[in-house]
Parts: structure tokens; sequence; C-alpha cells
């Protein structure tokens, strides 16, 4: 067969009626390396799922020819366990009844020779860094010898020196015959490597490329139009407002290890860096539910670690990174999602109970400011999409103007659309004088939303560029830890 | 929890049947004469009110913990923290006069919230989990309540471990003359009716509510967890202990180790089905009142077994539990 | 001297005999949550293997088919356990207390049916001392058996993925809910030994609770030994000892309640972190969703 991978109209269709994919035809050949592109909510990962087996089609065909391999996009090791352990496991070495820990160990070894991927097979899956980690879940997958390896979004935590290695790793496998499907919305990666590209929108191919087209005619098809304008930054003076000196919080490789960092009121301050260098770890500490040493200030009084109450009292809010885990109760209503945080102050507390009618009148208010699409105030959070539970939950931390606004990822996985609204009222708080703190994985949503940037690299602060100084260039050498001061 | 109830309720039908099969009885006739035994005359009638309040505290001990995602599985063991309490405040209360029964009441919730305060430190300040701590402390009360009637708090003349019988002054106010009905019915509708409007109408329920739903939302939104898990805890036992105190003051007039056999643990059964609602919880109560009081007369007349009847409850909790999972509960060691 | 050597041999054995059925349940406490399902159930998982026993002992006149039909009833409580948690997305703890509370009922109805007066069975052919000392060294032999099963097989290292990462586990093309379900069945089997102990080695009947909170104890000891086989059952040793300490001290002015309380202090000595914090298998607890949906 002249294709690893062959998929016909493939249909893919999720509870509640929501349909990932619409009529998707793709062919991935022997020994190919093929891009994925897409913006977020397009269907690639759906797409990547089911061409490994992972997920079942609502309808339409999948053919490979061999065994498709697959590394998600975050990882599903087994963390307490070793490296030859994650590996071996399901094909274990035998000797008589017993597990071989030693030949384990061996066939790791030589994996790891073969495909020029360092792993120690000793090594426990929680002590190693994101590209380790990574490295470990692809030595498995090439264990079962596939004739396809499909990756989703694999340089998203990946330092640039580490996405050069992992590409090289592609290209050695493509000359032995295994192809390999990139899902990912880099498109610098895609640029560089991809001999085809297939760019999904909206769960329908609308474009596919030869290797060395241009960026951008691919960005266009991945957008499809114009993108919505941005708001307007206005120019304005900024007065001191949330200040971390010497912050040292979380453990492992995710820690933050001495930071300091200044956010005036009225700017953007963005945070970027590859993931795993302590983005979550400050994220937590700032919303107060990480413990941590060394001080954060607001308006110059010294905040308390470990009291989210507290600092929600004194005038931060947050837009979580995960906005299913971390902020919304899936089975409650708009209204009352809309209360959480502020359930313990006037307007909505009145003496023991709380105000429902204030309640609504809040909700009312978010969903018309943030263009929340809902079929009423009182369905339920689970029932809307990803763009407009974001939606939400930057309206309820916007809802009264807040003196730090903390935002995560506030665009991940969410439609165009959404994205672009959030990031103008964004600047739109900004603009009214809250001192917005945006970490992002997202460079190009940094350049768009930022007046500085703070690059985050091992846990501390690894540069720092003013807005007219943004480029790709030095930010990057700045992310991989080559310009550190 | 009406949608979709039909296959749990379909499954306990058919168990009920078959064990009755098995018996060598006819089913029919064994449902006749379990709701003969329950409903069939006013003194009947009164009786499963008795049990039907016997059930209510234990289950809304229960179904108010869950709420909050922690599970008091140790009901039984606070009531009779709570009905010792009660029965050693109610027997050497001086003077006559309603004062001698509010001071057995109040001791018994009193009791019965520390014993489940200890579960809920366990939880708050450590982690600990709170199904394992309950579990414990549930035989602890009972060795406890052994030991000191046993020896220190021995009642003069008792043969076992007992206490001294509460003066008259000291009883619940009997509803029904001839029956065991007393006030612990009102009583405990009115903690059901109170819990609802907690849980609805305040900021302590909106708190308790989001920690039951999703504990990383709460705890981001300022819910401290750990005062909200000893507070419930305590809460949920002091319901359970009230409810303790009330068996040994309207039923035994006296404390008996044996005062709460199992209803801890029917009080899961009885939550469940009730949907966490209190007042569901209420309606739920009755009917599993039914099964206990009408079991008797189940055994006599159809002669069937009265624990088919547990082994019902126990089917009830376990198709129960396999509805989309019921709280998120936070992880604990 | 040889009072001091009878009094520690006779302390030796009912220590044995104490902790076997613990030790027993303890360590099917401890195969179901290392493949990631929470156990309760152990107490129901006893008293179904005690009665199983009982009545099919009764029936036969063999004990041995008493002790087969025994770990067979455990076996079935835990696969419905098993089941329940992976099929069904079950939450296991209030599964767990389901099983418990019908298995309890059902023991109580089975000896009313089958042996006509309710309360307790008439008594039936045991294992007898031969079977008793057979029965303690199988307890022993198991502890030593399933840390060479978790540890040294592979099929070990699958069950204890499944504890820790069951995705992980659908990725390597296994079926994480199958293999739930089996470690529960098998432990839920050798509970039901536990219980057979109970009944036809300490004993020769079944009666109505006399399992007497031996699963709960089962239980304390699977968190106090650090949800591991040899811990487990160091720890089900100990409570098993400090039950014949209670025995032997009946006459002596420490209250027997305090030492039947001690194995309970002592769980909740170890929520406390007083004992160190062991960790529960990373995904106890946890469904995993093993449908492709």
């Amino acid at each position: 067969m002249e294709f690893a991978l062959e998929v016909r109209d493939l249909v893919k269709t999720y509870a509640g009626g929501v349909r990932a994919l619409d009529g998707v035809g793709l062919g991935v050949r022997r020994g190919e390396i093929h891009a994925l592109c897409g913006e977020n909510g397009a269907g690639k990962t759906t797409l990547a799922a089911i061409a490994a087996g992972r997920l079942r089609a609502s309808g339409g065909s999948v053919e490979r020819a061999g065994t498709a391999g697959f590394v998600p996009q975050h990882r599903q090791l087994v963390e307490r366990m070793r490296a030859w352990e994650n590996v071996v496991l399901g094909r274990e070495p035998r000797r008589g009844a017993r597990l071989d820990a030693a030949a384990a160990r061996e066939r790791v070894r030589a994996l790891s020779a073969a495909y020029g991927l360092p792993v120690d097979p000793d090594a426990r899956i929680e002590t190693l860094d994101a590209g380790a980690q990574q490295r470990v879940e692809i030595l498995r997958e090439l264990a079962r010898e596939p004739a396809l390896l499909i990756l989703d979004e694999p340089t998203a935590a990946l330092a640039p020196a580490e996405s050069a290695a992992l590409f090289a790793t592609l290209r050695a496998l493509a000359a032995r015959g295994v192809a390999s499907l990139i899902v990912t919305h880099d498109l610098n990666d895609v640029a560089a490597h991809a001999e085809r590209i297939t760019v999904l929108r909206a769960g329908r191919v609308v474009a596919r490329f030869e290797g060395g087209t241009d960026v951008r005619a691919i960005a266009r098809a991945m957008v499809g139009g114009a993108v919505p304008a941005l708001a307007d930054r206005v120019p304005r003076a900024t007065a001191p407002c949330f200040e971390i000196r010497g912050l040292v919080a979380g453990d492992g490789a995710g820690a933050v290890r001495g930071l300091d960092l200044d956010v005036r009121a009225g700017e953007i301050v963005g945070v970027a860096g590859v993931e795993g260098n302590g983005q979550r770890a400050l994220a937590d500490a700032v919303a107060g539910v990480l413990r941590y040493r060394g001080t954060q200030r607001l308006d110059g009084a010294e905040l308390a670690p470990g009291d989210p109450a507290a600092r929600i009292a004194a005038g931060i809010r947050t837009i979580p990174r995960d906005r299913q885990r971390e902020g919304l109760v899936l089975d409650w209503s708009l209204s009352e999602n809309l209360a959480l945080g502020d359930q313990r102050r006037a307007p909505l507390r009145r003496g023991l109970g709380l105000d429902r009618r204030a309640a609504r009148e809040r909700a009312r208010a978010v969903v018309e400011r943030f263009d929340v699409r809902a079929p009423s105030l009182d369905a339920r959070a689970s029932a809307l999409s990803g763009g407009n539970q974001q939606k939400l939950l930057a309206g309820r931390a916007l809802a009264e103007t807040p003196r730090l606004l903390l935002a995560c990822e506030p665009t991940r996985g969410i439609d165009v659309g959404a994205a672009a609204l959030l990031r103008s009222r964004l600047i739109e708080a900004r603009n009214a004088g809250v001192a917005v703190l945006a970490i992002s994985l997202d460079l190009d949503e940094l350049f768009e939303i930022a007046d500085r940037i703070v690059v985050l690299f091992r846990g501390a602060a690894a540069g720092e560029f003013a807005r007219d100084a943004f480029e790709r260039g030095a930010l990057g050498a700045a992310l991989a830890g080559l310009d550190a001061r | 929890m009406k949608r979709g109830a039909w296959l749990p309720a379909l499954v306990l039908v058919l168990a009920g049947a078959g064990a009755t099969l098995l018996a060598g009885a006819n089913p029919l006739n064994a449902a006749v004469e379990l709701l003969r035994g329950a409903l069939g005359g006013p003194q009947p009638l009164a009786e499963t009110l008795v049990q039907t309040a016997s059930l209510l505290f234990p289950a809304l001990a229960v179904a108010f913990a869950l709420r909050a995602g922690f599970f008091n599985i140790g009901a039984d063991g606070q009531a009779v923290a709570g009905g010792l309490a009660a029965g050693l405040a109610g027997a050497a209360w001086p003077g006559a006069g309603t004062a001698a029964l509010l001071a057995a009441l109040a001791a018994g919730t009193l009791a019965g919230g520390a014993w489940g305060a200890l579960a809920g430190a366990l939880r708050g300040r450590f982690g600990g989990s709170e199904v394992i701590a309950t579990l414990m402390l549930n035989v602890l009360a009972g060795l406890l309540a052994s030991y000191l009637l046993g020896g220190p708090l021995r009642a003069p003349g008792a043969t076992g471990p007992e206490t001294a019988a509460l003066p008259e002054s000291a009883w619940l106010p009997v509803l029904l003359p001839d029956s065991r009905l007393t006030l612990a019915l009102p009583l405990a509708l009115a903690l059901a009716v109170a819990l609802q409007f907690v849980l609805t109408r305040t900021v302590y329920g909106f708190e308790l509510r989001a920690a039951g739903k999703a504990p990383e939302v709460a705890r981001r939104a300022g819910v401290d967890l750990g005062s909200l898990a000893f507070g419930t805890l305590t809460l949920s036992g002091a319901i359970a202990g009230l409810g303790g105190a009330t068996i040994v003051t309207g039923i035994l007039h006296r404390f008996d180790p044996a005062l709460s056999p199992g209803y801890g643990f029917i009080g899961i059964a009885v939550a469940l089905v009730g949907g966490l609602e209190p007042l569901g919880v209420v309606l739920a109560a009755f009917a599993f009142a039914i099964l206990q009081s009408g079991s008797l007369t189940m055994q006599a007349f159809a002669h069937v077994p009265k624990d088919v009847v547990a082994l019902l409850e126990g089917l009830a909790i376990l198709t129960l539990a396999s509805r989309r999972a019921l709280v998120a509960r936070a992880p604990a060691r | 001297m040889n009072d001091a050597v009878a009094a520690s041999a006779s302390f030796a054995g009912l220590t044995a005999i104490k902790a076997a059925p613990l030790v027993l349940a303890a360590l099917g406490g401890v195969l179901c949550e290392r493949s990631g399902v929470v156990n309760v159930a152990l107490e129901g998982q006893l008293a179904a293997g005690a009665f199983a026993a009982v009545a099919v002992a009764g029936a036969t006149g063999n004990p041995l088919l008493g002790l087969v039909a025994g770990a067979f009833a455990g076996a079935a409580l835990g696969l419905v356990l098993g089941v329940a948690a992976t099929r069904f997305a079950a939450d296991q703890i209030v599964a767990g207390m389901g099983l418990n509370v019908f298995a309890l009922g059902a023991c109580a109805f089975g000896v009313a049916l089958v042996f006509g007066h309710p309360g307790a069975s008439s008594e039936v052919p045991a294992l007898g001392n031969a079977g008793e000392a057979a029965l303690i060294v199988a307890a022993l032999a198991a502890a030593a058996g399933l840390h060479a099963l978790l540890y040294a097989t592979p099929l070990g290292l699958r069950l204890r993925a499944c504890g820790e990462n069951p995705a992980a586990v659908r990725d390597a093309g296994l079926d994480p809910a199958r293999l739930r379900a089996l470690a529960c069945a098998a432990g839920g089997a050798l509970a039901g030994l536990g219980g057979v102990f109970l009944a036809l080695a300490e004993l020769d009947l079944y009666s109505d609770g006399m399992t007497a909170g031996r699963g709960f104890i089962a239980l304390a000891a699977v968190i106090f030994g650090g949800w591991t086989p040899l811990g487990a059952t160091a720890a089900a040793v100990a409570f098993g000892a400090l039950s014949a300490l209670q025995y032997l001290l009946q006459r002596s002015g420490i209250p027997s309640e305090l030492m039947q309380a001690l194995p309970y202090l002592a769980a909740l000595a170890a929520l406390a972190g007083l004992t160190g914090r062991a960790r529960a298998p990373q995904a106890d607890g946890l469904p995993e969703t093993s449908r492709l949906d």
C-alpha cells in the first residue's frame, strides 16, 4: 500500500450534537512527514485520535498499513514508574513467569541508541522534564514498530533546540519508512519540516499544500478570512500596582526559583515561556492556592500566601488555566457560576443569604458584554462551547473592575472569534487602569496584547522586552535560555 | 433523579421477588403483608412514622455531608455518642420540667457534633479520608460507651451497659396515645426544611455545594475547604447525635448501645434514593420505613425472613452508586 | 521458665489465629486497591465467604467444598465491585458500602432460609486443626505470593499501572477495565478465604455479625501498611496480636475495650499522618473510561 494511512469521509459527532469532523479525507504516504494544521477547535486532535485508533468515528473509514503509534499532547505515562516500565508495558520481556527487568532495560537502551532519543531507563517519569518525558513516550510507541507515528502538538512543551532534535528524529524515522503525522498550529515547524500539509477548519479540509508553501498562505487557510480587529490600545500613564519579589514556589521541574516581577496599573505584562518553566506555579502562587516564599504586594500591602479569599477581597481576579477543572461548576447554571468568587461580598451577599436577583443581574450584564452564546441564564455551564465558557470566566473576572487580573492561557483551545473578543476585553481592561498579568504559551498572542513581555525560563526571569522590541528571534533565544542575563 | 430511575427500581423489584420465591413464598403475598404491616391501621402507621423519624436523622446527616463532598459513614457512632450524652444528661438533670428534656437533646446534639468533629478535624487538618475516620469512630463510639457504662458511669442496679432510666420529665412528648410516635418526627421534618433552606439560600450552602461539585473550583473561589470539612462533618454528626437523643428520650427512655442498629448504613441508601435533597430524603425515609416496619409482619405471615429488606437496601445503594459520579470528591490521602 | 515459653507459644498461636482472616482480607484489599479500585466491601466479602462456606459444607458434608464456595462467594462480590467501578463508573465507596449492606443482609437471609432458624447456622463439618494451620500458612504464602506477583511479573506491572494511570494502560493496547475487574475478583476471593477461616477453621458455624468489623480492621491494615502486601500483612499481624493480647489480658485491670480499640486508633493515627506519608495508588478511586466513545 502506498499510504501508511488513508482516511475517507470521516465524520465525528459528540454527544450533544457537536460535529467535530464533517467528512474529512486525508492520506499520509509511507515515510512521509505530514502536517495537519488548523486553529483551536478545528478538529485536529479528534482526527488524530481517530487515526490512531484511540477514538471511534461516527462515520467514514480509516485504513492503515500497519499500526499507528500515538503521542498525545499531554503525557499519558505512569508517573511513579520508571522509564523502562513505561516503555515495555504490554510487551514485557519475560524469563519464565518473571518479568525480566534487565532485558527490559537493555531493550530501552537499544531503542534509545537506534533512534537517537537519549532516555535513562531507570529514571522515574515524575522526575523528568517535558522533553525527556516526551522522548520516553515516543520510544514507547516506536517499540511497537508502527508504520505511522501520530504526534499531537509535539512542540508545545519543547524549547527550540529540543524541537529541532525531535524533527531530526522524525526525519530519521522517515528514512526508515515510518511516516509521521504531526498535528500542530505552529507554522514555523510546518514550514521547516513538512512535506505535505493539510489544513482543517471547522471540521472540514479546506486546503492542501506541498512543503515549502508560504506560511502566510497556510495561516490564511487556517483562519479563513479576516480576523476580527482588536480593540485599540490607548496610550496611558501607568502606576505601581502589583509586585513580586524573590518568589520561590512549587517543586520539581516546574518550580519558580527566585522571580521578580512588576505589573503596573494600566499595562499588560505578558509572561512567555516554553511549557513547564514555572508558569503554573507562578499562576497558582498569585491566585493564592500555592504556598510560596518571597513577597507579593498589591498597592503596597503584602499578601499572605495560600489565601485565595483574601486575594479576591483585595481585588485580584483570575481567569484560570483549566476552565473545566478550575473555573466552572459544569452542573451549575450561568448565574450560579458567575457568583463564584464574590459570594461573600455585597451585592451578591445579603446577610446570611445569597441575593439571587443580584446574581441574575450580574449574569445578564456579563452575557451581554462578553457575547456569551447560551440558551438562557439558567442553562448549565456544560451546555456551552469552550469559547463561551472561556468568555464566561473572563466576564466573571472583569465583572467588577479588579486591581489585578491574572489571565492564564486566556484563549487556550477556543475558536478565533472568541479569542479575538477576549483579547479585546483584556486590552479594554488595561485601558481602564487594570493591571493585567497574562501568562501564555502563545507568543503571537502576547505580541498582540502585551505592553511588555517577560520570559520565564527554569523558574526565573530570563529577559524582558518592551513592545518596540518584540521580535521572534530575540524572544526565541530567551525562551531557550540562551540569553540569560 | 426521577429520570432513569426505572432501572434501579426494576432491579429492586426483581430482586425482592426473587428472594421471596427462594424463601418459598409468594411475592405478591409478601408485598401485601409488608404493606399491611406498615400501613394497615393507625397503630401500624404510627410505628412506620416512628421508623421514618429514626431513619430521617442519619439520612439527613449523610445527605448533608455528601452535598459538600464528604462521606459520613459514621452516623451510627455519632448517634451512639448523642444517645449516651442524652441518657446521662437526662438522668442526671436536677429538677423537673422540660428543662431535662431540652438538656438531653442539647447534650445529644453536642456529643454527636463532637464525634463528627473528630473526623472533620482529621479531614480538614490532615486530609485524612473521612470515610475511614467515620468508620473507625463508629466502632470506637460503641467501645467507649461500653467502657463508660460498664465501669465509671455504671448506672446503679444496671445489669449491662445502659444508663439509668430517664425520668418522665425527660421523655419526648407522645403525639399519638398508645404509640411510640413522638415529637421526634416533627423535629426531623423541621430539620429537613431548615437544611433545605441552608443549602439553597445561604452563602454557606452555596460554598458547600460548590465544594461538593467541584472542590478545586471552590478553592479558587475563596472557599476554605479545610474549615468546610470540619464544619460540615461536625454539623452532620450533630444531626445524627440529635437523632440518637430522640431515640433515647422518645423510644427507649434510657441509653442502650444498640439504639442505632445499622441505621447509619441504611441512611446512606435513604440519602441516595432521596437524591441528596432534604425534602426528597423525607420521602425516601418514609419508603424505607415502610420496608423496615412492615418486614416483621411479612416475616410472620408470609414467612419471608425479614433480612430480605437489608438485602434490598444494599442493592439500592449499589444501583444508585452507578449513576454518574455522585460527587467530585476531593482526593483524600 | 516453662511458663513463659508456654505463654509465648500460646500468645503466638492465638495471634496467628486472630491475624489469619485479617491478613487474607487485607491482602484482598491491597490487590484491589493497587489496581485502582477502592474496596470498602471487605466486611461483606468476609461475611459472604463465611456463610457460603458453612452453607456448602453443611449441605455436602465436605469442608473443602465449603472452602471453594467461600472463595467463590468473595470473588463474586469482588467482581460486582470491579464491574460497577469500571463499566458503570460507579462511586467506588458508595458501591462498596452497598455491597457490605447487601452481603450482610443476604447472609442473614440465607441463614434463616437454609438453616431454618435465624441468627446462626447449625454446626457443620469444619477444617479442623490441620486445616486451620494450613490456612494460616496459606495466608503467609499469599502475602509473599502477592508481593512477587505485583513487583516481579508482567501482570503485576500492568495491574499497578492500572492503579496509577489507566489511560497509559489503554494506550499500551491493554484493557484496564478487565484488569481491574480481575484484580477485584481475585482480591474478593482472598477476602472470602478470610471468611472461610472464621467459619470453618476457627469455628464451625456461621452467626450473624461474626465478622464483627474485621473487614474494617483489614481496611485499616491496608492503609496503615501503605497499600503494599508486606506492609498490610505486618499491620494485620500486629492487629491480630492486639486481639490476642486483649484476650490474654482479660482478667487484668486493663479494660478490654481499650485493647479492642487499638487497631481503630492506629488507623486514625495513620490518617493524621503520624505514620509517614504513604501514598495510595494515584488513580485509586478514579474511574477509567474504557469505552471508546
